[in-house]
Formats: C-alpha cells, structure tokens, sequence
C-alpha cells in the first residue's frame, strides 16, 4: 500500500509558525547539522583531548568550560528524534529497513548514504549551516547568504539527480 | 517584546527544555510530511513530488511575514534576532556539496535523525557519515581557512543588498512562493503518482496564495523599515545592533555590536 504524507503546505505553514516561535523566544531558529559537529568534538575530544584543544575548528565547541554537547542545538536534535519517533509511531511507520530505488542494492544504497552523509556534514560546517540552520532559518530573516546558499542546494542536487537515478527510480 | 531570551526572561538550563520542546514539533512536522523517507524527500530532484519545496517555501513564507508583522507591532525587535552573517564563497560551494550530499545519500542533516528514529538504517548511516564529514572538515581546517572566511559580506539582509526595503522583498518572496506552487504542481500532476500526490481543495489554495500575496502587498506597502526606524529614533537610546559584524559592509553607520551575548555558531 501507498503511504499518502500529510499535506505539504500545511505542514509547512505549521513549521513556519514553529520557527516563528522559536524566534520569539530564543531569538534564533532552528538547525541540527552543528550538533554533529559537537558530537565528533566530544568523541576526539574524549580519545584525544589534546588533539582537539589544538585544531581551530574543533575548539570553538570547546569553549565556555562546558561540554561540547550542552548546546541549544544539540537538545533541539534530540527533541526532533522524539517528535519524529512520536509522529512514525501513532502512524505504524517504524519499521527496520532500508530505505531504496526497486534498482539498487541494499549495500550500494548504504555505501552511497554514508557518502552523502560525509559530504553533507563537510558541506554543513563549509556554508555555516544546513537546509534548516541555513536556508530555512536564514531565509525566513531574508538573509542575503542563506537565500543564495538555498538556491544553490537546489542547483547542486538538480545537477547530480540524473546521475544517481539508479539509486532511486 | 521579544525575543524573550534576549531579554533574560530565561535562563540558560530553561532554554535547553525550550529546545527541545521545540524540537519536538519540529522532528514531528517533519515526519508527518513523509521526510523520514529518502525517496519521498529525494522524488523533489525527480520532478514527482515536490512535497520538500513547498514545505520549505510555506515555512519560510510564513515565518517571514510572521517576523516582519511582529516587528512592526513591536512585539520582536528584530535585531536582538540573530542573523547568519553573509560569507558568499563558502555557502555557493557548501550549498551545492550539500545538494549533491542530498541526492547521494537520500537526507539532509535534520530529515536523517527523524529517518533513523523510525528504524531506516540508511538514516542512520547517514548519521554517521555526516559525523565523519564534520571530523574531516576540523581536520582539513587549517587547509581550507582562507576559503571558509572569503566572501564576507558581514550580517546583510536581501534588503540592504538589492536597496529596497523589507516590505517589496517579501511582496516578492510572496509571489516567488505561489508561482513556484502552481509550476510545480504542473509538473507533478503531469509525472508524479496520483495515488501519493497530496489532495486539497483549490479553493482553499487559492484564498491561502491570495492570503500570502495580501500580507506581502500590506508590508510592501506599509515599508516595515521606515516604521521600526521611526519607533527607534523616537526611543532617547540608540537602538543596540546585536549582529556579530566583523567587517560591515558599506551601509548606513552602526552602533557597535553589544547587549545580547552571541555565540559563534548560533546558526545551526
């Protein structure tokens, strides 16, 4: 059977109102991709503490004395793990597998998402910010950067669809 | 008036509950669109469901109107709000690695955690490959210093880039918004699946793109800008900036950077 979603633009109408929120309180919007960058700060900074107090990148988490992970974003992450959990729960929707084309493999299609993921989370710390840090967050402000970064998403993914059609047609 | 954090109506062990409140009706959101599933989220890049953009362009659409209406109610001094600084290089070229990252690996970084938590071990490794990028990047980062830094333009709005004020940019946000939705719907209802293609009532669609255009069409007209200066400089003490500047581009003067404390990486 055929999963029909939740209509997109209400969906999204709601996560406006979401971000809207979150501005009016916190001041900022929403994002995850740095929490990664903090959760591999704290392992290196865990099996090399010295390693990590001496590159740049990795120190800017470090600061303030406290640890790497208690972050406005790291904790917004966690919460959106438990929304999703809640929202695939009440509709049946967890479920073991792996996610695919009827054309790939289930190695093939592993391999190339820890691919992409490596190239998303170099891409994340390279433009400052994700699909929701960056484009979402920034755009919302109208945010000069993060309306070109959005656009450029597009072009990127555009550019390569037709040369990973195996993978999901 | 908001932000509230700003203005220490909380602190910061209270902030960390609030996020994750918040990230609970976000990763819920997200699910309920379907973008726990890498081929609804990637079927955007195959012209059959543009479920993606238009959650994007509707959330940011709504967002936008929303912050420029408070701001000019007084209920949000727009800036206290952090505001992602403008470093042109990096964000082209990390924007169209992290599009390529979309396609490859099926998520981007948020819709791979709600995509783990329902159980897609493709989700998951994702996960762990976005992990490992964040490492190499801190590894390479001496090398790729300089370019990360280039094209700094400093905290700039479309408004003081294109010289028009806010309200015109979101009249064109606005419409950018709804042409995108009747393109895109064309193209879906021509190569999508009726069966998995969102229903909804015309009608309805029509009075919400009317609605969006209205909104536009009333800040376009109004000029937020001109309305929140106004309310500053009525104000005896000049309006603090807050955006963490570190070179302004070439604008009308700025007070120093000062009040709210801003953390680095603020933005995501």
């Amino acid at each position: 059977m055929k999963t029909r979603y939740a209509n997109p633009y209400v969906v999204g109408a709601l996560l406006g109102l979401v971000l809207l929120f979150s501005f009016y309180t916190m001041g900022r919007g929403l994002g995850s991709s740095s929490s990664f960058a903090r959760i591999a700060t704290a392992g290196v900074n865990l099996v090399a503490p010295e390693h990590a107090a001496a590159n740049t990148y990795y120190s800017k988490y470090l600061k303030g004395g406290r640890s790497p992970l208690m972050a406005w974003l790291v904790f917004l992450t966690l919460g959106a793990g438990l929304g999703g959990l809640f929202s695939a729960f009440i509709s049946n929707r967890v479920k073991g597998e792996v996610i695919r084309g009827p054309n790939i493999g289930v190695s093939a299609r592993l391999w190339l998402a820890l691919f992409g993921g490596i190239l998303s989370g170099f891409a994340a710390r390279l433009a400052r910010g994700c699909t929701s840090g960056q484009a979402l967050t920034g755009a919302s402000e109208l945010a000069f950067g993060s309306w070109v970064f959005m656009f450029c998403i597009f072009a990127g993914a555009y550019a390569t669809a037709y040369f990973l059609r195996k993978e999901w047609l | 008036m908001g932000p509230l954090y700003k203005f220490g109506w909380f602190d910061f062990a209270y902030s960390l509950q609030l996020a994750g409140l918040i990230g609970v009706f976000f990763g819920f959101l997200l699910e309920r669109a379907g973008f726990g599933n890498a081929r609804k989220l990637v079927a955007v890049f195959y012209l059959r469901d543009f479920a993606v953009l238009k959650v994007m362009f509707t959330a940011i659409v709504v967002c936008m109107l929303g912050l420029l209406f408070f701001s000019v109610f007084g209920w949000i001094d727009l800036s206290k709000v952090y505001l992602l600084p403008t470093y042109i290089w990096p964000q082209i070229v990390g924007g169209f690695v992290l599009g390529m990252g979309f396609v490859i690996g099926g998520y981007c970084p948020t819709t791979s955690v709600v995509s783990t938590v329902s159980g897609k071990l493709d989700g998951l490794i994702f996960v762990v490959g976005m992990i490992l990028g964040s490492i190499i990047f801190a590894e390479l980062f001496p090398l790729i210093e300089t370019f990360y830094s280039s094209g700094s333009m400093g905290a700039v709005r479309l408004s003081d880039v294109l010289k028009v004020n806010s309200g015109i940019i979101a009249l064109l946000a606005s419409l950018m918004a709804v042409g995108a939705y009747w393109l895109v719907e064309k193209v879906e209802n021509k190569l999508g699946d009726p069966e998995t293609l969102p229903v909804g009532s015309k009608k309805v669609k029509l009075w919400a793109a009317a609605l969006f255009v209205a909104l536009g069409l009333v800040l376009a007209v109004i000029n937020p800008d001109r309305i929140v200066a106004k309310r500053a400089s009525a104000h005896v003490e000049p309006k603090p900036k807050t955006e963490a500047v570190q070179k302004a581009p070439p604008k009308p003067a700025e007070p120093a950077s000062s009040g709210a404390v801003i953390i680095e990486d603020e933005g995501c």
